[in-house]
């Protein structure tokens, strides 16, 4: 039993504890939050939180996009360029219980990734959760022993792409209009009507798709690209 | 009062057991998911920062937005930190699988002394662990054109 | 050009890195291959970013900028910050990428390439500590594919492991950053920096530790610097080159920013004059130690980066100027070094890898004995133990850094032949081909031997960055008052 490692983790978790003890909890300063609740609803997102992330701190989301994109291509770059065999995911016959409802569960799967990611702006949800479930959907199939016929790794990688391009192209109409970069500007419309809160929705959608199309591509890569083993084991 | 030592204990437990894990564990996936752990209890720790009593959550509701509502900002770090620590497993994940197609298992035992072998070995050195005197040599070494 | 153009630095090759792939299968070509084309096109979206700053940032050192992003006012929004330090980091980003851009290399490695690029300016740039957080990982997640897409067996299981470590400093730093909005409720450095100068509104230095260790593994760190062997034995001696030269400059100045910023507490800098002494001694004896050229620069590299902690460990503005001296010095001479040891010597290299090794040394009159010799007066000016303790290491140091950087000039001079590669060893005073990493190598010789000429403008240059980036009262006059625009 390393007792030294065990040491050092209950010297740093009684540490972290008595540093976050010594904040009152429950009543945040809400210096930066005050103001934003202050705005009342400037951008005409009924979400505060998607008016943060995708207008208030609009670069950072830029970045967390550009993170989840290099990390498809670096998985790309990693498992390809090696002559491998493809071998599917070794499922034994998942029965026909799962083929069936997978079948069923695709269309519903993808309108609810819809539904939410076209709703990011008036209830919770968005972008990114949307666009998870719509990679799970597209990964059904391959789970169900039907391989990758779902999944066109060049029209992915087309609408990854231009997903993502749309999202920083609409930062730039901004600039050339002769406002600031990631500003919203179509018109802002009514708190909690579908068609409102200027771009912000259509930077949501752009979001959904690439994180969809991305993660679908990257769970198939997963799971199809797995290399037999040089060294016998 | 114990209801923020039990919540903080959850999400300081959760970061401090995934680094301990990393640390202690001898399969490189495991110490993998020890660090999926210590993501998640860091971003607890996050949203922890936003918490409000009584507060509603931040969403136009019946005309309005809620008087008291709890932070919308550790919410937006912590959507943004959750997808990074997403994007940085997935890597990991593929990393692991081209690994294990190098070296055929992924104990980490042997595994560093494989790992200077193989660096000593692409570097044209002698691979030795004794502790007598470089042999700096770098006339003799061509590195590999990439 | 409006200063609202400022984040297409950070936008402009991320729009690219995007698009690049649909491109290249639009041109017939796979993303595993090369292709010129595209090459090119990576080429002039950096030299787009280049005229960009160049355009903007022309007065930066009298009159330094601050865009809000989205045109939201800090400390609500985002802004980017662009005086002195940050124009000099772009300017050294972006020629360095420029000529260090590997020509013949797969389509999907010049995407990676691209987001790097992206990322590192955005790292200069940020002015919000959540954002620099997250072109950080952004930052760290191009190295790992870039390491990974390397040749040889080695190559993931490096990735995986710097992976690891990366992967618990950003935990840890992420407790930092959550400690730091729970004692402020603001994420603005500037915001920050106002109400850590205000006396009750001080931040725990637990959180600059946490901070520290964090985001010090890139800056290599002393007890989180284990990836810099093994990386730079892995990667192509471009890459390698890249990371030592900008990519922990990039990080050890984040660091600093926010010390700077956020902590005027005196007990703050003590973490990092102690991991620097650390990292000093670590780092030059076990290159003394080391057997291949690669390990060897990389445990220099981390010596160095101990050196230059030491450096803005020290509260002065003599202190600041050391640290940006010795940084910029590294910058030139560290890639260098490691571009020139990529062939097999022969004279005329020598010859260069000589002048490289006096300067890193500290012989005057090139530009590291000026640096060095900035270090040395702040600390003895500082006093106190601690300090005289890295007084004397960096003395004995010094020495060691001779030690290991002549004797392969000695080994060199003992051998009466050289060899040139491993086909012709019969002629004897044969150039082997310079290439365009001795190219490079050569350039930067020259801009060492251009700053020595020109010692006393550079130096008063620098001192003037130094000042302006130490002045936090300029930094939020500047940064607040954008708002009322």
């Amino acid at each position: 039993m390393a007792w030294t490692p065990l040491l050092f983790s209950g010297g740093l978790a009684f540490m972290l504890f008595s540093l976050f003890m010594a904040v009152p909890f429950g009543e945040p300063l809400m210096r930066v939050g005050g103001m934003i609740q202050q705005t009342d609803g400037e951008l005409g997102a009924a979400n505060l939180v998607t008016a943060v992330v995708l207008g208030y701190r609009a670069l950072d989301t830029l970045g967390e996009l550009a993170i989840l994109f290099a990390a498809s291509t670096s998985v790309g770059l990693i498992l390809t360029g090696v002559k491998q065999r493809t071998v599917s995911v070794e499922c034994e016959e998942l029965g026909e219980l799962f083929e069936q409802a997978s079948t069923l569960l695709l269309p519903l799967l993808i309108m609810v990734g819809f539904y939410i990611i076209t709703h990011g702006h008036l209830t919770p949800g968005g972008g990114f959760q949307g666009g998870v479930i719509i990679a799970v959907a597209l990964f059904l199939p391959t789970l169900a022993g039907r391989g990758a016929a779902l999944l066109n790794h060049r029209l992915i990688q087309q609408v990854e792409g231009g997903a993502g391009a749309l999202f920083i192209l609409l930062g730039v109409a901004a600039l050339l209009q002769g406002e600031s970069f990631l500003q919203p500007w179509l018109p802002v419309g009514e708190i909690g009507a579908l068609f409102s809160a200027g771009t912000l929705p259509l930077l949501y959608l752009a979001v959904g798709i690439k994180v969809g199309a991305e993660l679908a591509a990257l769970l198939t890569h997963l799971s199809t690209n797995v290399p037999s083993p040089e060294v016998p084991r | 009062m114990t209801l923020a030592i039990i919540l903080y204990t959850g999400a300081i437990g959760l970061l401090v057991i995934g680094l301990a894990g990393v640390v202690m564990s001898s399969h490189l996936f495991r110490m993998l998911l020890g660090l999926v752990i210590a993501e998640a209890g860091a971003n607890l720790l996050l949203i922890l920062a936003g918490y409000r009593w009584g507060g509603a959550a931040p969403i136009w509701q019946a005309g309005q937005f809620p008087t008291t509502m709890v932070d919308p900002v550790p919410q937006a770090m912590v959507l943004t930190a959750i997808v990074i620590g997403v994007g940085v497993q997935a890597l990991a994940i593929a990393l692991l699988i081209r690994h294990r197609h190098y070296s055929g298992t992924l104990q980490r035992t042997g595994g560093l002394n494989q790992l200077q072998a193989d660096l000593d070995r692409e570097a044209g050195v002698r691979h030795t662990r004794s502790s007598d005197a470089p042999t700096l040599n770098p006339l003799t070494e061509v590195e590999h054109v990439h | 050009m409006s200063t609202e153009w400022l984040p297409l630095v950070v936008a402009l090759p991320l729009l690219v890195a995007f698009l690049l792939q649909p491109l290249a299968h639009w041109l017939g070509v796979r993303a595993e291959r090369p292709s010129p084309v595209l090459y090119g096109l990576s080429l002039m979206t950096i030299a787009a970013t280049l005229w960009i700053t160049l355009q903007l940032g022309s007065d930066v050192i009298a009159q330094p900028l601050s865009v809000t992003m989205g045109g939201f006012n800090t400390p609500v929004g985002i802004n980017l910050y662009l005086d002195g330090l940050a124009y000099l980091l772009l300017l050294a980003t972006q020629l360095a990428l420029l000529l260090l851009w590997p020509a013949g290399a797969a389509v999907r490695t010049h995407v990676l390439l691209l987001v790097l690029a992206a990322s590192s300016m955005g790292l200069a740039l940020s002015g919000d500590l959540f954002n620099l957080y997250v072109f950080y990982e952004l930052l760290a997640v191009a190295t790992f594919g870039l390491i990974a897409a390397s040749p040889g067996r080695a190559a993931p299981l490096v990735s995986f492991r710097y992976l690891l470590l990366s992967g618990m400093g950003s935990v840890l730093a992420l407790s930092g950053i959550a400690l730091i909005y729970s004692h402020s409720g603001s994420l603005n450095l500037a915001d920050l920096s106002m109400l850590a100068a205000s006396g009750e509104g001080s931040l725990p230095i637990a959180a600059f530790l946490l901070i520290l260790v964090g985001f010090g593994v890139k800056a290599e760190l002393f007890a989180v610097n284990s990836w810099v062997p093994e990386v730079y034995s892995v990667t192509s001696s471009r890459f390698a080159a890249l990371l030592a030269g900008v990519v922990s400059k990039l990080a050890v100045v984040m660091i600093v920013r926010i010390l700077l910023l956020l902590f005027p507490q005196p007990e703050a800098t003590d973490p990092l004059l102690l991991l620097g002494i650390l990292g000093l001694v670590s780092g030059e004896l076990a290159a003394w130690r080391a057997n291949d050229f690669r390990r060897m620069l990389a445990y220099s590299s981390i010596g160095q980066l101990g050196m230059i902690f030491i450096a803005f460990s020290l509260s002065l503005e003599l202190g600041l100027f050391a640290g940006l001296a010795l940084s910029f010095h590294h910058m030139v001479v560290k890639p260098g070094l490691f571009l020139l040891l990529q062939q097999p010597l022969s004279r005329w290299r020598v010859v260069l890898l000589i002048l490289f090794a006096l300067s890193l040394v500290g012989v005057p009159p090139l530009p590291g004995f000026w640096a060095k010799l900035a270090l040395l007066t702040g600390l003895v000016e500082v006093g106190g133990w601690l300090n005289g303790v890295a007084a004397v290491t960096f003395l004995v140091a010094t020495v060691v850094e001779a030690g290991y950087l002549f004797r392969i000039v000695q080994r060199y001079y003992q051998e009466e032949r050289p060899i040139a590669g491993s086909t012709s060893s019969t002629v004897a005073a044969v150039e082997s081909p310079w290439g365009w990493e001795g190219g490079v190598a050569l350039m930067l010789g020259g801009v060492l031997l251009a700053v020595t000429l020109t010692i006393n403008p550079v130096t008063e240059q620098l001192q003037q960055i130094a000042l302006q980036s130490g002045d936090r009262e300029r930094l939020i006059s500047t940064i607040t008052v954008s708002e009322v625009e």
